[in-house]
């Protein structure tokens, strides 16, 4: 039995390739503007990595807000329901999560059976996502992953607003020309966007345990201000990026 | 010289909790300044005005839609996060939408003994608004009768209009100073003392104020001689702000703000009859909140009298982000003291603000209004 | 689970709705070639008051042609930016920003040049009620307007202080408008539009009672166009009796199991405006088999309700119907004001608990699946409150979806976001489009 999961997010599209339920490969390639054709590129790569051709294929479930581009999925679900899947698919006591993407952020109550109970996602403004952590590490010239790792050795709180990218934007070029350290403004960054996440995850209400899925979780900063904020440990997947088209690939149609 | 004011301001949980402890009185919040605190005096009630924090918090999101400002969201999530828990009550006089929900999500969420939903007149502008207010203040007194269980009697109400009128007379005494060439007290002083008039038991603030007006002629000239402002617009309690503008050399004079002169303007008639109608006409006559200055706008008329008589050079207008009745006066209101050669500043406030950027702004601000001086 | 497939009908009446439509933004735009008077207001205002000065008045209510103005993206965008141009902020409503904006222009929905009104008025229900006209007077160069405050509380706790500020500023509102006109009041002419007004909004409440039937006889987005001739003119014969043919329709379809759409499995409401310019999302529902039978905003905004003796909810006994006999002028305006008070779309202005009471109970009656709330950044009046009525609503174990939008702004509303909540929704509730 061979399920192909795909996960078309706004920035990059994961495939993952299961035998009898177990990975045996997965790939991930940058959406851009051909979005579709790069679909079929990830499609046949990791079909490639795990020996198989199309015909050996019983099933391919599309997922994430690119979805339809996958026209040639025998399934397609939404993001909350492949997230929700995937999460507690690899650890069975997820009951919340919380699952950031480049351009969205998202949280998921589910009971003990894995249903969903309730779910929220991030409104207009993008100041709780991916993309806008990343644009601020430029800000500072840096990488996502020294960003993160920086931010951890700051202690200050610098209150920073979160309800509005643009506002929090200026915010860091005024502690830049205050010439604040890079590390205390890297940790404002991540406390403000994980305050974001976490009013969402308020919003929806939180059960133990937490998972955080999506490209985010690499930032171990972002993670850290996460935990604070929450009072609670949160469960990282090994990949968390690939945790959807995990999920999605199990919804075997 | 305004140490009090300013401990008071920032420790005004502290001072409320110590007042309670000290006169085993009751303690009850209330947003918005159309309240009638000289009831609530009358009754030997602390009145204490909630107010933000400017800290970002995440516990407000799922009671209020983002689309109301940020204001009432910083306020309920002092509720939430139990700042107030001292409480014994909880009040709102009616004004706009956007507070109202602070108030109705709180006393759902953090139940207090007493609370008071008192429908107060939009309509000022209507010969009719004076009786229905003096109504519903009536209404308003005897649930404050029957919480406390103790009669209010008249001689109790004018010991009520006597405190807040005192306190009143004395902050308008401070301001008078403010129209000096170099005010004695800086914006920043003013708004120390504007903001713990309505956080601590005015008596004691009359006190201070006393020693403060008592001592106010030794100040030497000179310290706040930066360009004259005026700063209106929506609630704001913003120190760190007003700390900035006068840091650049502009001294804020005067204000048409809720905390501020919009509060304390005016006075109760003490020999007017009827004291409950005496209360509802100073209410009814005070310095509108947009929310309620329709038809005619009686703001513009205000507040370049007030332009005038401060001498300022220029304003500083303000709105807290979504704030819909400032937004629906601001255009009118800008272009009249544009009109009146007073040229203006928008900004816009959110729970925290952009110092560095608005910095800028401003120092350009005072730049222009400086030019004209040059040229 | 099989699939239903029920029967259907397109509406018999919607030709006349739409007539009557047309033919109110008409009579507006050509009064005062006959003599007659033009005045403009809210949809929530006293209508029945100006109706004393003559059978040639018309109104225009601003909040259903803001909405038309939406409905016309292009027109709408135009009356944004020309407002915007003005130094007025892009989060104030959006009704009033396009209504504005059609004044600035100059230009009226229904083509030629904005027929400038003879006076406004008006009624304060949110923040921008009554500033919304007074603006509009300053970008018309003045014109005399009138503004009723009714924030007096929850009906429940009308008092004759509360219901004497608001009859005291309708017989002052009298006096202005004689003043103002030039004419002679007609007290008779008051009454029979109170009459009318009771009887038209108290039938559309019972229309919406009939879909609790299932499968339901109307869907929301239907709905729409025919609750809208309520906001319009509801103090008019003609609306009221329109709404008495509309009924019989409806009972006809009830007996007949017609239904709005013929596959419905899942019921769901929805809250506050929709965004006018994409009511398609409603027919995207529906291929899940999903009708949206109505809102508390489709109800109650003009129809008025009341608790049945079965304990059930229903449409207000009138006062013709408890044979009260309206004596003058003052009993009028105290009839009128009474009745105006208990709408529910009122309610939530003091407590957003008041209103999640009134959805559950929609909820529960018309046996919902689950509900969708539109978080409108158009509507600070209707939109509030809208997060505890979420929060009610999942504490009583009731699916909620909520997407942001705007009814009147269409640059706040993402299509293709709405749709792919509408999905996770739907999946989650264990439906999926319906293959033919």
């Amino acid at each position: 039995m061979i399920s192909i999961g795909i996960d078309a997010g706004a920035k990059f599209i994961k495939a993952i390739v299961l035998k009898d339920e177990k990975i045996v490969a997965k790939g991930q390639i940058l959406a851009g503007f051909e979005g579709k054709e790069n679909v079929e590129k990830i499609y046949n790569r990791v079909m490639n990595e795990a020996g198989i051709s199309p015909g050996d294929v019983n099933s391919v479930t599309s997922t994430g807000s690119g979805r339809k581009m996958v026209d040639f999925a025998t399934n397609s679900v939404t993001d909350v329901t492949a997230a929700a899947k995937g999460a507690l698919s690899l650890f069975p006591g997820v009951r919340t999560v919380i699952d950031v993407g480049a351009e969205e952020g998202r949280s998921i109550r589910c009971d003990n059976n894995g249903k969903i109970i309730d779910y929220a996602v991030n409104e207009k403004c993008a100041a709780g996502a991916g993309a806008f952590t990343e644009s601020m590490a430029r800000a500072l010239e840096m990488s996502l992953e020294e960003f993160g790792s920086l931010s951890l050795k700051s202690e200050k709180e610098i209150p920073m607003n979160a309800q509005c990218a643009v506002f929090a934007e200026s915010e860091v070029v005024s502690l830049l020309h205050a010439k604040t350290p890079k590390a205390d403004i890297a940790k404002a960054v991540n406390d403000a966007v994980a305050s974001r996440i976490t009013s969402m995850v308020r919003k929806v209400g939180f059960e133990k345990e937490i998972a955080l899925i999506g490209g985010v979780a690499y930032n171990v900063g972002f993670v850290k201000s996460i935990e604070t904020d929450l009072k609670d440990k949160i469960i990282i997947p090994e990949y968390p990026e690939y945790v959807s088209a995990y999920g999605a690939a199990l919804l075997i149609k | 010289m305004i140490d009090q004011f300013r401990d008071w301001e920032k420790n005004r949980h502290a001072y409320a909790k110590a007042w309670k402890e000290k006169t085993g009185g009751k303690v009850t919040g209330y947003f918005c300044s159309y309240v009638p605190e000289e009831i609530l005096y009358a009754a030997n009630i602390l009145p204490v005005r909630i107010l933000g924090s400017h800290e970002p918090q995440d516990v407000t999101e799922a009671h209020i839609f983002g689309m109301y400002c940020p204001f009432c969201r910083d306020c309920l999530a002092q509720g939430l996060k139990g700042k107030y828990d001292y409480l014994d009550g909880l009040l709102i006089a009616q004004s706009c939408l956007h507070i109202r929900q602070a108030y109705t999500s709180w006393i759902k969420h953090v139940p207090v003994d007493f609370s008071y939903y008192l429908p107060f007149p939009n309509n000022v502008q209507s010969p009719r608004a004076v009786t229905y207010l003096a109504g519903e203040i009536k209404a308003f007194k005897t649930a404050i009768e029957k919480w406390t269980g103790k009669e209010i009697t008249d001689q109790d109400i004018r010991d009520g209009i006597k405190i807040m009128n005192e306190n009143r007379n004395l902050i308008h005494r401070l301001y008078e100073y403010k129209k000096k060439e170099n005010p004695p007290v800086s914006g920043e002083e003013t708004m120390e003392v504007a903001i713990s008039q309505q956080l601590v038991d005015k008596k004691e603030h009359s006190e201070a104020l006393h020693k403060l007006l008592g001592s106010i002629n030794s100040v030497p000239d000179g310290k706040n001689n930066g360009t004259r402002l005026m700063i209106l617009g929506s609630e704001n309690d913003d120190i760190p702000f007003i700390r900035m503008v006068e840091s650049v050399k502009g001294t804020i004079v005067i204000d048409d703000h809720c905390i501020g002169t919009r509060y304390f303007w005016n006075n109760v008639h003490e020999n007017n009859g009827d004291l409950i109608t005496s209360i509802a006409e100073r209410y009814i006559n005070r310095p509108a909140c947009p929310s309620k200055d329709w038809i005619i706008r009686t703001r513009i008329k205000h507040i370049l009298q007030l332009a005038h008589d401060y001498r300022v050079k220029g304003a500083i207008v303000i709105q807290q982000k979504f704030c819909d009745p400032h937004e629906l006066d601001i255009p009118a209101i800008s272009r009249a003291l544009n009109a009146a050669g007073i040229k203006t500043l928008f900004l816009e406030f959110d729970v925290t603000v952009p110092v560095g950027q608005f910095k800028i702004r401003v120092e350009a601000f005072l730049e222009m209004l400086q030019e004209e001086d040059i040229f | 689970m099989k699939i239903p497939n029920y029967k259907t009908a397109p509406l018999k009446c919607w030709n006349k709705a739409k007539e009557i439509r047309d033919d109110f933004y008409k009579n507006y735009a050509v009064a005062h070639e006959k003599g007659g008077l033009r005045w403009s207001g809210g949809a929530w205002s006293f209508g029945a008051i100006p109706a004393g000065l003559g059978d040639d008045v018309f109104p225009l209510t601003g909040e259903p042609y803001g909405a038309s103005i939406a409905f016309n993206k292009q027109f709408s965008i135009r009356c944004m930016e020309a407002t915007e141009k003005k130094g007025f902020a892009r989060d104030l409503c959006s009704y009033m920003r396009n209504y504005w904006g059609s004044v600035i222009l100059d230009e009226y929905i229904d083509g030629g040049k904005f027929p400038k009104p003879d006076f406004m008025w008006q009624d304060h229900i949110c923040c921008s009620h009554a500033k919304w006209y007074q603006v509009a007077s300053d970008l018309e160069g003045g014109i005399p307007t009138c503004c009723i405050d009714v924030a007096v509380g929850p009906y429940t706790e009308v008092n004759e202080n509360r219901l004497n500020y608001i009859t005291g500023q309708m017989h002052d509102g009298i006096e202005w408008l004689e003043k103002i006109t030039g004419r002679k009041y007609n007290d008779d002419k008051l009454i029979e539009a109170v009459y009318n007004e009771c009887r038209a909004t108290s039938l559309w409440a019972e229309i919406c009672t009939l879909n609790k039937a299932i499968p339901a006889p109307l869907d929301e987005k239907s709905m729409y166009s025919l609750y809208v001739l309520g906001t319009l003119e509801k103090h008019s014969k003609k609306v009221a009796d329109f709404y008495e043919e509309l009924l019989d329709e409806v009972k006809y379809r009830v007996e007949n199991q017609i239904a709005a759409i013929k596959n419905e499995r899942c019921r769901v409401m929805s809250d506050t405006q929709p965004p006018w310019g994409f009511l398609k999302v409603f027919r995207y529902l529906e291929t899940f088999g999903a009708v949206s039978i109505g809102s508390l905003y489709t109800f109650g905004l003009i129809g008025m309700w009341e608790d049945k003796e079965d304990g059930s909810w229903g449409p207000r006994t009138t006062p013709q119907q408890k044979g009260i006999k309206i004596k003058d002028r003052d009993h009028a305006l105290k009839v009128l004001a009474d009745w105006n008070l208990s709408k529910p779309e009122w309610q939530h202005f003091y407590s957003p608990h008041l209103k999640s009471e009134m959805m559950l109970r929609i909820a529960k009656e018309w046996k919902l699946n689950g509900i969708m709330l539109h978080y409108n950044r158009g509507c600070e009046g209707l939109s509030l409150g809208i997060a505890e009525n979420r929060l009610a609503l999942i504490d009583a174990g009731f699916p909620v979806m909520t997407f942001e939008g705007n009814m009147g702004d269409e640059r706040e509303f993402d299509e293709a976001k709405t749709s792919s909540r509408m999905d996770s929704f739907m999946e989650t509730l264990g439906f999926s489009v319906i293959n033919e």
